[in-house]
């Protein structure tokens, strides 16, 4: 203390000098978490603003307006187009640009959080008196007091301390009100009982104490600024878009620079040229792929889909988080109790007379009591005031008794031992409940071995047998076998007093213990245990199938976690450790097999020791592994070792030093009931039941997702073909063009966006939880098939059923195929107004226009109906549609009526020729394309067909996507 | 396409790779797979498409087209053609307005009446008469129309009066198969100042401005009548009718202001020849003429 007192120039009784603390504040700044410097907000929109994409659709729009301001400077004003395009472009840049912002901005306000745990006042001694001053003036040095249901207000190493208890759930995800006093008891400053931590709670007690640190430089802002320093690791999905973003915009980029040559070379204008990259540009990018990715699939669920390992915490998301009476020894039984969360499991015999002995123990020797108000509520949900293992003893016993408050009524408690850790044992007298029976009642629990000690008979079937070497041993197993099940074990035993010795009014001394403590009648076992969630033994089982390892991480005593991890499944059954192999084989642990071992249950201190090699090394090893007494920094180490094998890593967590690891983690799952904000804020996807089995229905949802973005992004690259081919073939055959620019982005932009957003509710196609979880290294979101097959086969159909409509549409209006080729030149003389078609007919320059319109149009609907097919056909990727059936996505159905609607208006509204370049087509020029969309679906058929047929054979690799 | 380029290897490797003897990413033997798969994929659908374009063509007449709504009603076309419809010259220097003139001349070469002397031509008469139906005829005759109707704008100037700055403009009707133009019904004539025949499509031209009136001192209307006689008509399209020659209009404008410019407006008036806001040459043109 009084090296502290050196240390920070203070006074453990008068604190520091007001002016002194003012130097120091100076000098240190207030006592704040400060936000870490993010990038300003601006810069963050303009990057959203300056993606791959983004960028080509800035310099289409740009040359748009280049070619637009060239037309007007000449004077010949004769359509708007390049300005709407440029418009358009602009406007699908910053939208989607926005959405991307708002995503981001969502995950970023982690630090917000943290500002809120700061605490408002607080009670410090300055010059030798009680100031109440702002928390944020305190600074280190400063002595202060805290009491019961204070904020800690900075890092205090506390100097004197009456029963205070605090908090730390927030900072190190522990649960149980801990005991700080003046005494240093582990060098490890989080470990240490003296020292409380800024932003934690004091629940009771008050102590006085030094501040030791500050503002950002205290525990939990260190980890803030942990937290801010990993860097928010893209999920998964992010990963995969960026990807195939980069893809598709290098492809953009050489192909239209490649087509820019050749027209350059073919002798086009410099101008023209530009146009044409321009215009292949808009063809070739889907510009609405990013607003449907971002509006109906960058659910955070998404990013669970390729998930390899979940690590996950034990207490309260694979347990239920509340102790319960998991077994019971009396009668030289062991008898197990109903632990289900409903009480739906079977239940004991309770016929005998020592369980009546023991019950009468286990309700009469515990503090704990009900709130009041409770009695609508199901016994396992009410509300107790008392500590776990107490609880769970009264819930048992009003479960199993009935009324236990009552109960203890009737036998009068005269006089209380409450637990302490130097007896070992809480004993209480009672009155009996019998009025003419004046004996008193003593009853007593404890730790077993200390309870047995003082025991010198055995409650047997309502017998009192003496306590012998036998009775000694089978004591010994039963605890042994409770305690192996990771239980938390506690004795009871009982006596009569005799009323001679102890009549009525006897002044019981429990500083004296004036009375007997030993000699008892011992009554039982009764064992407790934190039980696993009923859904979570088939949720860890269908990870297993799915190929995804659960890792648990808990701070749990290895026994205890083993317990639990075998009872759900995580080391499942016949899986040994290496401690286990040896006790089989009687040899020594440095003897086995480290290979033979699938489990392995390491503990925070083992892991301390360990290098990460050998983390990494153990973590190959053993496919079961628990990991039991880590503190939540370790979280951290286990993630990055995941992460380092390759493995896709989900971590849950709650406290605010959980923070880091979910960061950390590809996906940071989140409590939503017992989670910090911090933990949220740094998690990817938030569990509102706390469930760990929702982790797996996430996995479930995300892999589906998954594999429908799949279909959605190939659906949507399809026509990128048949809007490309036309500019390819009008510059190298010189055409009439056949499709225009804004025609495109009407395609884009409005008609296919629906069917593509559709396929999202599209069901799985088969059991996708038997899986193994995508590699992320070969399993792209868009891999060479899909692009291959979209382009290449589907793609090329409907350029030829494009191309077939357009060919009708001008023959039958007059224009012949072999005159069309090489026609361009005359077709766009705007000075030529006595073009001559196949028979002879003259053409104003404005006739020909309109008839371009016409052959836009017939191309968009060859385009539509063709989607139509492709929307079908993606549907499944290896089932036949037909066993997938029809209308069973009704948004998808939906999604095709509205499709064909807006085609119609698009078509059929009046004004729209000289608005948006769209002509009423003949009717007939609609079904030109269907025997291609059959094509499509037919050829699709075979493709499935011979997939589902011939797996593994070359048909399958090249064509399986 | 794929996501090769991220393997240890990097390009070379993925280019090249020699211990696969794989080349971008595939052996010899899966390119030669692949590449016959694409063959054949593409032979077929080539073959799908010309199959039916070859069966769109069979549906197609040879004579008429299938359908004519985008070409009727007929455009108006003038000769000389150019830029954003202005004719502007300089009358004392030729090389200002060669390219009218040779534009003309070209434009005239097949109205010489020495390619009209095949026995396929007919004399149609110099005045405006009904329709010619010749459904019937085996081998279509063709009315003969002679570039000396355009009179002083035959070439007998070979300036076409641009020297003089009284230029000629050479007005035709756009041909149409089987298209019958209408004469003008009566309250359709009013908006003309001169008398015309019931049998032809008349054509006029004035100032289109008000300010501009009184800028020309006189157009000129030359050809047979005052327009284009109904006895041209119908054509039977290319293939029947391989020779056919529209009948023109001569029209020129004969003192004009010099420096200013002036727009006319030339329109055709008959029952079915319509105008359009947004075809500037549907039924009528007009040109800027600067004379200076």
């Amino acid at each position: 203390i009084e090296e502290l007192e050196m240390r920070y120039t203070t006074s453990v009784d008068k604190g520091l000098t007001s002016s002194f603390a003012r130097e120091v504040l100076e000098r240190d700044g207030l006592n704040e978490l400060k936000p870490p410097k993010g990038t300003p907000e601006y810069v963050k929109f303009a990057r959203q603003l300056a993606g791959g994409l983004q960028c080509l659709m800035w310099v289409a729009a740009v040359i748009c307006f280049i070619a637009f301001g060239i037309e007007l400077g000449r004077g010949n004003l004769t359509s708007f187009d390049d300005l709407y395009l440029a418009i358009v472009l602009i406007t699908v840049v910053v939208v989607t640009g926005c959405f991307g912002y708002y995503q981001e901005f969502k995950s970023t306000n982690i630090i917000a959080s943290f500002k809120n745990l700061v605490p408002q006042q607080a009670l410090v001694i300055r010059d030798g008196q009680k100031n109440q001053i702002n928390a944020n003036e305190l600074v280190v040095g400063d002595l202060v007091e805290i009491k019961g249901g204070d904020r800690v207000p900075a890092d205090i190493r506390i100097i004197t301390s009456q029963g205070c208890k605090v908090d730390n759930s927030s900072l190190t995800g522990e649960s149980e009100p801990q005991t700080r006093s003046p005494e240093c008891t582990h060098e490890n400053p989080l470990e240490t009982r003296n020292v409380a931590f800024f932003s934690t709670t004091c629940l009771e007690g008050v102590a006085t104490g030094v501040i030791i640190n500050t503002g950002d430089r205290t525990i939990i802002g260190r980890i803030a600024s942990l937290a801010s320093g990993v860097g928010n690791e893209k999920t998964p999905i992010a990963i995969e878009i960026e990807h195939f973003v980069d893809i598709i915009a290098g492809l953009a980029i050489f192909f239209g620079f490649t087509f820019f040559v050749v027209a350059m070379f073919i002798g086009y204008a410099f101008l023209e040229a530009m146009i044409f990259f321009m215009a292949i540009v808009v063809a070739y990018v889907p510009e609405g792929l990013l607003a449907t990715v971002t509006v109906s699939f960058t659910s955070t669920i998404t990013s669970v889909c390729s998930t390899s390992v979940i690590c996950s915490d034990k207490t309260g998301t694979l347990t239920q988080n509340r102790m319960t009476v998991a077994h019971l020894w009396f009668d030289n039984h062991v008898h197990a109790a109903d632990t289900t969360e409903d009480q739906s499991g079977q239940s004991f015999d309770q016929s005998s007379e020592t369980w009546r002995s023991l019950a009468r123990v286990a309700a009469l020797c515990n503090r704990a009591i009900f709130k009041p108000d409770q009695e609508g509520i199901p016994i396992p949900k009410r509300i107790v005031v008392g500590d776990a293992s107490e609880t769970a003893l009264l819930k048992f016993t009003e479960l199993t008794v009935g009324n236990t408050m009552d109960y203890r009524n009737r036998f009068k408690k005269i006089v209380e031992v409450p637990f302490n850790s130097t007896n070992k044992f809480q004993l209480s007298i009672h009155e009996l409940e019998d009025p003419l029976d004046l004996r008193y009642l003593l009853v007593m629990k404890g730790a077993p071995e200390r309870i047995l000690e003082r025991c010198s008979t055995i409650l047997v079937k309502g017998q009192e047998l003496p306590l012998d070497e036998q009775w000694s041993e089978s004591f010994q197993t039963a605890y042994m076998d409770l305690g192996g099940l990771g239980e938390r074990v506690l004795g009871f035993c009982h006596l009569y007093l005799n009323e001679k010795e102890f009549p009525r009014g006897y002044q019981f001394e429990t500083d004296d213990m004036n009375f007997p403590t030993s000699g008892l009648c011992f009554a039982g076992l009764i064992s407790m245990i934190d039980p696993p969630r009923a859904t979570v033994p088939d949720a860890v089982m269908k990870c297993r199938t799915a190929g995804i390892r659960v890792i648990m991480v808990t701070g749990d005593h290895p026994i205890t976690a083993k317990a639990i991890a075998a009872n759900v499944g995580i080391i499942s059954e016949g899986s040994e450790t290496v401690e286990d192999i040896a006790q089989r084989k009687r040899i020594p642990v440095e003897q086995v097999n480290k290979s033979e071992a699938r489990a392995c249950v390491i503990s925070g201190g083992q892991l301390k020791d360990m290098s990460s090699d050998e983390l990494d090394e153990a973590l190959r090893n053993h496919p079961e592994m628990v990991f039991a007494r880590t503190s939540p920094q370790q979280k951290l180490i286990i993630v990055e070792s995941c992460q380092r094998l390759g493995s896709i890593v989900a971590v849950t967590g709650d406290g605010v030093n959980d923070s880091p690891a979910l960061k950390k983690a590809d996906i940071g799952v989140a409590m939503g009931i017992a989670g910090s904000d911090a933990a949220k804020n740094a998690a990817d996807m938030i569990l509102l039941d706390d469930n760990f089995a929702s982790i797996v229905t996430g996995v479930e949802q995300g892999r589906l997702i998954f594999d429908n973005l799949k279909k959605s992004i190939a659906y949507t690259l399809t026509k990128n073909i048949p809007e490309l081919t036309p500019y390819l073939v009008y510059i190298t055959v010189s055409v009439p063009l056949p499709l225009g620019c804004i025609t495109i982005l009407f395609i884009e932009l409005a008609t296919d966006i629906f069917p593509s957003v559709s396929l999202a509710y599209e069901k799985a196609e088969s059991d996708i939880m038997h899986l193994k979880p995508r590699n992320p290294r070969r399993d792209r979101l868009v891999n060479e098939a899909l692009a291959v097959y979209s382009y290449f086969q589907i793609g090329a159909i409907q350029s030829y059923a494009g191309f077939t409509d357009y060919f009708t549409a001008m023959a039958q209006e007059g224009w012949f195929p072999l005159l069309c080729v090489g026609l361009r030149g005359q077709w766009e003389d705007v000075k030529l107004q006595d073009l001559q078609d196949s028979y002879g007919q003259e053409w104003t320059y404005s006739q020909r226009l309109y008839q371009e319109y016409t052959c836009y149009t017939v191309f968009f609907v060859s385009i539509e109906i063709c989607q139509i097919a492709d929307v079908l056909i993606r549907k499944t990727r290896r089932l036949s549609a037909f066993q997938q059936g029809f209308f069973r996505n009704r948004v998808l159905v939906s999604a095709i009526v509205f499709q064909l609607c807006l085609g119609n208006l698009l078509c059929y509204c009046p004004g729209m020729p000289n608005i948006f370049n769209f002509m009423p087509i003949r009717v007939q020029w609609w079904f030109v394309p269907v025997p291609f969309g059959i094509l499509i679906f037919v050829y699709d058929e075979i493709r499935k067909l011979g997939v589902r047929r011939h797996p593994g054979s070359w048909w399958d690799q090249e064509l399986y996507y | 396409m794929s996501g090769n380029k991220d393997s240890d290897g990097g390009w070379k490797k993925f280019v090249w790779n020699s211990e696969k003897k794989e080349f971008l990413g595939r052996t010899g033997g899966s390119w030669f797979k692949i590449l016959l798969f694409y063959l054949i994929f593409y032979g077929c659908l080539a073959g799908i498409f010309v199959g039916t374009i070859q069966a769109l063509l069979l549906t197609l007449s040879k004579d008429k087209p299938t359908y004519q709504d985008r070409v009727a009603p007929p455009g108006l076309s003038h000769t000389p053609r150019s830029d954003k419809s202005e004719i502007s010259f300089k009358k004392s220097d030729p090389s200002s307005y060669s390219k009218y003139v040779q534009s003309m001349n070209e434009f005239l070469e097949m109205y010489n009446e020495t390619k009209q002397n095949r026995d396929f031509y007919e004399e149609c008469g110099t005045l405006p008469d009904t329709y010619k139906d010749r459904s019937m005829e085996e081998k279509k005759k063709v009315c003969k129309f002679s570039r000396s109707l355009l009179k002083n704008c035959s070439g007998t100037d070979p300036d076409y009066g641009f020297m003089e700055g009284n230029p000629c403009v050479i007005i035709k009707l756009n041909r149409i198969v089987n298209f019958r133009p209408k004469a003008p019904s009566n309250n359709l004539s009013l908006e003309l100042p001169v008398k015309v025949s019931p049998n032809e499509i008349p054509i006029y031209c004035k100032p289109k401005r008000a300010e501009d009136e009184g800028q020309i001192g006189e157009i000129k209307y030359y050809g047979i009548g005052q327009g284009f006689p109904l006895q041209y008509y119908p054509y039977y399209g290319k293939q029947l009718h391989p020779d056919y020659l529209q009948p023109l209009m001569a029209v020129q404008f004969v003192n004009v202001t010099e420096g200013k410019e002036i727009r006319i407006e030339c329109k055709a008036f008959g029952d079915n020849i319509d105008y359009s806001e947004k075809d500037r040459y549907q039924g009528r043109f007009d040109i800027k003429l600067t004379v200076s």
